[in-house]
């Protein structure tokens, strides 16, 4: 049998600890570890860091001429 | 339709307008995020224009199907995803040979590697290119990206993204947390290049 590697374990937990899907038990317990471990604390703050990014750099804002058309699609007043 | 159904009168045909126009104002207002989502479920701005057009339409059509109360712009987005699958997407096969998946730390990991010993986990971030960040997100293979687009892009939550797509809610997390996965792995290429 392996070993319980707690990174390993806390790198799985990442994803549902950042979307916000964990017992409060699991949090607790992944916190714990974020604590005392640089290395795991290091990689969570870079997802933070990361996801944020991310939603910046794809940000591509509508044009003004497509805002006009949608506006043009509703039913003319009678 | 029953027999005894009346002549819709005046007061009724004035609330239904007042009601159409309270729905074409809010579906309006939600364009920009509708739109965030839009962009980067298609590969061009072009396609994504024309999908909101004909979402937006078809909205304006049949908005009286739309619940009162509930979720407008999961609705938006559910009008829009089945247009863009009706647009004859081609149903896009994850390749066979598909690469071994990294974890969840591997991005970083590769980062502070290539680093000129720079590991601030705020910084080491810059390495990355808005241009990395996009080209390696039109590059997730559709399935995945749809999700990955909807939660982390648009901010829905893992029962609206269900509902949209129309999937269940455990296929949702697999294919985001693989998605995330593709694109980290995808941005690390591109970042650092092939080497170890």
């Amino acid at each position: 049998m392996m070993a319980y590697d707690p990174c390993a374990h806390c790198e799985e937990m990442m994803q549902p600890y950042m979307d916000r899907v964990i017992t409060d038990a699991e949090r607790a317990e992944a916190e714990t570890h974020l604590n005392e471990c640089t290395y795991c604390r290091k990689r969570y703050k870079f997802e933070e860091t990361l996801r944020q990014f991310v939603r910046q750099a794809v940000h591509e804002p509508m044009t003004v001429e497509l805002k006009t058309k949608l506006a043009g699609l509703r039913t003319p007043l009678q | 339709m029953s027999e005894t159904t009346r002549e819709p009168d005046a007061r009724q045909l004035a609330t239904e307008a007042r009601d159409r126009v309270r729905f074409e104002e809010d579906a309006l207002a939600l364009s920009d995020q509708v739109y965030r989502v839009a962009r980067h479920l298609v590969g061009s701005r072009e396609e994504a224009e024309d999908l909101m057009q004909e979402t937006y339409a078809r909205a304006f059509r049949s908005w009286q199907s739309f619940t009162p109360g509930t979720n407008l712009r999961a609705w938006l987005l559910r009008i829009l995803t089945n247009l863009n699958i009706d647009r004859g997407r081609k149903q896009q096969r994850t390749p066979d040979t598909q690469p071994l998946e990294e974890g969840d730390y591997f991005l970083y990991n590769k980062l502070e590697a290539s680093g000129d010993g720079v590991s601030d986990e705020e910084r080491v971030v810059e390495r990355l290119s808005q241009h990395d960040v996009v080209a390696a997100l039109s590059e997730v293979p559709h399935d995945f990206r749809d999700v990955v687009v909807l939660v982390d892009i648009g901010d829905f939550t893992y029962a609206d993204a269900a509902q949209i797509l129309d999937i269940p809610i455990g296929t949702v997390m697999s294919r985001l947390h693989r998605g995330r996965r593709i694109l980290k792995q995808t941005m690390a290429e591109s970042a650092v290049g092939g080497e170890a």
